[in-house]
């Protein structure tokens, strides 16, 4: 806001009572017209008759008070609506200086937000000053706001009384914001000393917290998940954020210590979460228990659980990744797209895939279907188009829709739905051929990629193989949102257990982490929270922290220096203050 | 030491006092829609300032989309490009909207006490100068600016400087048919659109006891019209009986211990306040404006007032102005005014009981055939129960037309407008010049007074009807 102390021009008188703010401003102005542009429909339905000519009274019109910089009004006024477009409205036309016996409570607080100058004076002396300003030859003023003195059109001198912290704040363009941000502890104490005293303001509705479940599982994933833990409790501390955070074996771990790669604890734990955050799975172990306990069918007994049926693949990539690790750089940068299919379950297969003999006509025939039941498609457009409705409004479903009669039932479900529920959002179909030689060629073009479920696999490995590196890609598989549109989820980084790595400290944490921040948006609904520790991530890469998988190119630092790394970032954001909504999401 | 409501809820938020007597107010809920929350979020985030409590920030969409039926995100072209902006920044932000075609949507004052987001003793503000009606529930609730709605999202507090406190005693018991809103127009022409400037101001007294907490949200609405941004009604058991069945407020232990809280909220009986004035509601009929303000009613019995018996040369001249705006006669009565539209929504009398009392008044009975009438329901609630009572199908079987929740005709943001020169009788709270449209007459009134001269085609005494 520009300093505030002398103001000087022409003052003209406008003593009609009970100006409202609709007349200062219409609402359908400050809609088509951004503050800077509002001058011209200031105090239009007094400036203008019905007919669309000016009103050569209204005196503003008149060529002596055109460029006034001090108004002299009438009583109450402002009075009416809270637009501060009015305020601007006044301010783009030229006027510096507002003189009123009174003014509308909302609209004076309004003036002293704009650097515009609201005085008050008697009615008496209001309308003096008004009346020197028509018999002076020359209708200048001067409100000098140090001195507390309004000069009038005829020299006399008038002083004014004003607050001593509004005078002090307008000569001194201060920003309020920034000076109240100085009083955070303040905030702070009051609000924790108010949350004991009135709950009910912050419970319910009002509350953001979540139960959230460890499980490190095989290979890597204890290393990593230790760096994720650390990650999460500088949130808890630093950031107020809460979470009930516990852990559960899972997998070989499990399986030595219970005898079973799931126990039943860990089943109750998981029944109990909001959220799952995974390390990994895999192990050459798997090979010596039965097949059914393994990771994959695990995986898909917990996402029944959960209610889980959403898989979301965010592919961002940042401009320091895509200069270490990607073949396609130029044409990779910049990329940031959601990839949404429906996770794999038993409903996929009509039949189960498999042989049979074919004795007419001899050998055998191997097949394998893929179907649709009603309602699994539209349930999953629809997370695609949501996804959509927040990013940037386009949805391109991707689907292999010549000659197979699912595939264009798929294009049809997905296009009712869309027409029917989000005609906001963009949408486009494109067969997974064309779709993956997009990804390849021109990743920067897709928002959210919907894929049928039997592609899920290509489509994705396509997108993340654009970013060169696995390492560094988290995936989550969401459940239906609540009325708080907040999800259940299960949290996991896209890559394997790499078993050869294990407990040499040098897997790369960071799709874990990433993983971790799409809990903070989905499952405990604080995606400022999310997008903070996104950047951390990108800032420390930035950095260079890097591992092996990465880049050769610079030095590679193990799994506990990356997070070093990103909670250094994480420190320097909170300071600072964060960056602002162009950079990195 | 004796204290007023106001006193109490004032101290009760007081994070810290700055120089100057300037407090530093923290807020309980803040509440955004869809007029300037993509704006406000997208200049925040400019600023590289963070919501710091987007938990406590409430978005819906109520002044730009259109209340057509069947209406969509693009139905209004400038009010999509704001939903757009606004789904976006709240995503990002973490904050909770209450989108079209969902649950909870509706206009900000009338979908908030409803869920039960508002609450006794809350500190509620919203960029809207009507906040001022969750006072209703015993909330001391204010509208701000595009600069202070900033401030809270990055803060969650406000500074301000504390006003007086006003009470105004409404003694009696108010006649048959004569509702809260004739009751606060009627007030409002008593003591002038200025006299609340600079107050918080108390509603208290027999007839406001007697009312039910939706025609106590009606009086706070229009507190902004007697000039006072805050107006309040203290709790007492019919609001803690509304609230206890409110879909989001708190339930159970909770409960009973804010109960308990909220019960030590109404003033002290020795405070004092600045100014009292006293109404008495006996002699209150169905009240019409006929000019320009909320200031200039009267009731539907009388006459149109004549500028040539007001001393004061300025006001005669507003008067003058007005009358030539409205297209009346002077000294001629108002009843009789042919009209070309009725609207019945808005914050102020948008809510259940007010189409309930619609309703009984149009049972049967068809709208004039010169008249255009809309009926726009406050929130998705109100639409969702009033049709569960069938009062949708009195509605359209009278003429009306139905249709979806939002500001719509009160403030003509969404395109919706009355064409310049036609005449209104509206359920609103403005009548300046404009509002509803350029060139537009707005009269303001009751539901039932709107009703009625949806079926007589003009002004007249909804009594006769319901005789």
């Amino acid at each position: 806001m520009k300093k505030v102390s002398i103001i000087q021009g022409a003052g003209a008188a406008l003593l009609q009572p009970n100006i409202d703010t609709e007349v200062i401003i219409s609402v359908e102005r400050v809609m088509r017209f951004k503050r800077g542009e509002l001058g011209p429909y200031c105090l239009e339905p007094l400036r203008f008759r019905s007919d669309g000519s000016e009103n050569p009274t209204f005196v503003l019109n008149q060529p002596r008070y055109r460029e006034a910089t001090v108004l002299i009004a009438g009583e109450n006024f402002g009075c009416g609506s809270s637009r501060e477009a009015a305020v601007w409205s006044l301010f783009d036309r030229g006027i510096r200086c507002i003189i009123s016996p009174s003014f509308g409570d909302i609209f004076y607080t309004n003036c002293l937000q704009n650097g515009l100058l609201p005085i008050v004076l008697p009615i008496e002396e209001v309308q003096r000053l008004a009346e020197e300003v028509a018999s002076s030859i020359d209708p200048a003023m001067t409100i000098d706001l140090v001195a507390q003195r309004i000069t009038s059109a005829l020299g006399r001198g008038v002083p004014f009384e004003i607050d001593a912290g509004k005078r002090k704040a307008l000569m001194e363009g201060l920003d309020e914001v920034s000076q109240t941000l100085k009083l955070a502890p303040a905030i702070a104490a009051f609000q924790a000393a108010d949350r004991a005293s009135h709950p009910w303001i912050y419970e319910g509705v009002a509350r953001r917290s979540a139960r959230v479940l460890l499980l490190a599982g095989d290979g890597i994933g204890p290393e990593i998940m230790g760096e994720v833990r650390r990650v999460i409790e500088w949130f808890i501390a630093r950031r107020g954020l809460n979470l009930e955070l516990y852990e559960s074996l899972y997998g070989i771990a499990s399986w030595r210590t219970h005898g079973a790669v799931v126990s039943e604890e860990a089943w109750t734990a998981i029944r109990a979460a909001d959220a799952i955050l995974f390390g990994t799975a895999g192990s050459r172990e798997y090979l010596k228990i039965p097949r059914a306990q393994w990771p994959a069918e695990g995986m898909q007994r917990i996402c029944k659980e959960l209610g889980l049926f959403a898989n979301l693949r965010p592919v961002r990539i940042s401009e320091r990744l895509s200069e270490m690790s990607s073949p396609h750089q130029e044409t990779a940068r910049g990329t940031d797209l959601l990839i949404v299919r429906r996770l794999a379950g038993d409903a996929d297969m009509s039949t189960p895939p498999g042989v049979e003999q074919l004795p007419q006509r001899g050998g055998r025939r191997a097949s394998k279907t893929t179907s649709h039941i009603d309602g699994e498609i539209e349930c999953i457009a629809r997370v695609a188009f949501e996804m959509a409705r927040v990013r940037r409004g386009c949805v391109c479903s991707v689907d292999k829709a010549n000659g197979r009669h699912a595939a264009t039932r798929w294009r049809d479900v997905v296009q009712v739905v869309h027409d029917a529920e989000y005609p906001d959002v963009d949408l486009r179909h494109m067969p997974v051929d064309v779709a993956t030689m997009q990804l390849v060629g021109a990743p920067r073009q897709f928002d959210v990629l919907l894929t049928e479920t039997i592609f899920r696999d290509i489509v994705s490995t396509c997108a993340d193989m654009v970013g060169g590196a696995i390492g560094v890609f988290p995936s989550a598989s969401l459940g239906i949102a609540a009325a708080d549109g907040r999800r259940r989820g299960l949290y996991q980084p896209i890559h394997g257990s790499w078993p050869d790595l294990a407990g040499k400290g040098v897997a790369n944490p960071i799709g874990a982490i990433l993983s971790f921040a799409l809990c903070l948006q989905f499952s405990v609904g604080l995606p400022q929270e999310a997008r903070m520790l996104r950047q951390a991530v990108d800032a420390a890469v930035a950095s260079g922290a890097s591992t092996s998988d990465l880049t050769s190119a610079v030095p590679a630092m193990s799994t506990a220096a990356i997070a070093d790394a990103v909670l250094a970032a994480l420190n320097q954001l909170e300071q600072c203050g964060s960056e602002p909504a162009a950079s990195a999401a | 030491m004796a204290r007023t409501l106001f006193e109490k809820i004032w101290a009760a938020h007081c994070a810290t006092e700055l120089d100057d007597g300037v407090a530093l107010l923290h807020i309980d809920r803040h509440l955004i829609h869809d007029l300037a929350a993509g704006p406000a979020l997208t200049e925040l985030a400019a600023r590289g300032h963070l919501v710091r409590n987007p938990e406590l920030t409430f978005a819906t969409v109520d002044h730009a989309v259109s209340s057509a039926p069947g209406r969509h995100t693009d139905s209004s072209p400038l009010g999509g490009k704001l939903l757009r902006q606004m789904r976006q920044r709240t995503a990002e932000a973490g904050i909770r909207l209450f989108d079209i075609g969902r649950a909870g949507q509706g206009i900000a004052h009338v979908m908030a006490p409803e869920l039960g987001l508002s609450l006794p003793g809350m500190l509620i503000v919203c960029g809207d100068s009507h906040t001022c009606t969750h006072g209703g529930i015993g909330a001391l609730a204010f509208g701000i600016g595009s600069s202070e709605v900033m401030h809270v999202l990055a803060t969650q507090t406000l500074r301000q400087r504390k006003p007086a406190s006003m009470r105004i005693q409404f003694e009696g018991t108010l006649a048959p048919g004569i509702t809260a809103k004739d009751l606060i127009l009627h007030t409002i022409g008593q003591l002038g659109m200025a006299c609340g400037r600079g107050h918080a101001v108390e509603y208290a007294g027999a007839a406001i006891r007697a009312m039910d907490v939706e025609a106590r949200l009606t009086i706070c609405n229009l507190s902004i019209e007697l000039g006072a941004k805050m107006g309040l009604i203290a709790p007492d058991d019919k609001t803690f009986e509304y609230i206890a069945s409110r879909p989001l407020a708190p339930k159970d232990a909770s409960l009973e211990n804010a109960i308990g809280c909220w019960r030590r909220l109404p003033s002290d009986d020795d405070a004092s306040f600045a100014v009292e004035h006293s109404i008495d509601v006996r002699k209150v009929a169905p009240q019409i404006t006929w000019g320009t303000s909320p200031q200039d009613v009267i009731a539907v019995t009388d006459r149109v007032p004549d500028p040539d018996q007001e001393p004061n040369p300025l006001h005669r001249r507003r008067m003058k102005a007005a009358i030539d705006y409205m297209d009346l006669l002077p000294g001629a009565p108002i009843a009789g005014t042919p009209i070309d539209w009725v609207f019945v929504g808005s914050c102020a009398n948008g809510r259940l009981s007010d189409l309930r009392l619609a309703a009984q008044v149009l049972q049967g009975r068809k709208v004039a055939a010169n008249v255009r009438a809309w009926v726009v329901p406050g929130s998705e609630t109100v639409k969702r129960e009033a049709q569960a009572e069938g009062l949708d199908r009195i509605f359209r079987d009278a003429g009306f037309e139905w249709r979806e929740p939002g500001c719509s005709l009160c403030v003509a943001a969404n395109g919706e407008a009355i064409a310049s020169g036609q005449r209104s009788v509206s359920t609103s709270n403005r009548n300046f010049v404009g509002r509803q449209g350029p060139g537009v007459r707005t009269h303001l009134a009751s539901p039932s007074m709107a009703v009625a001269a949806a079926l007589a085609g003009h002004i007249c005494d909804v009594r006769q009807l319901m005789a």
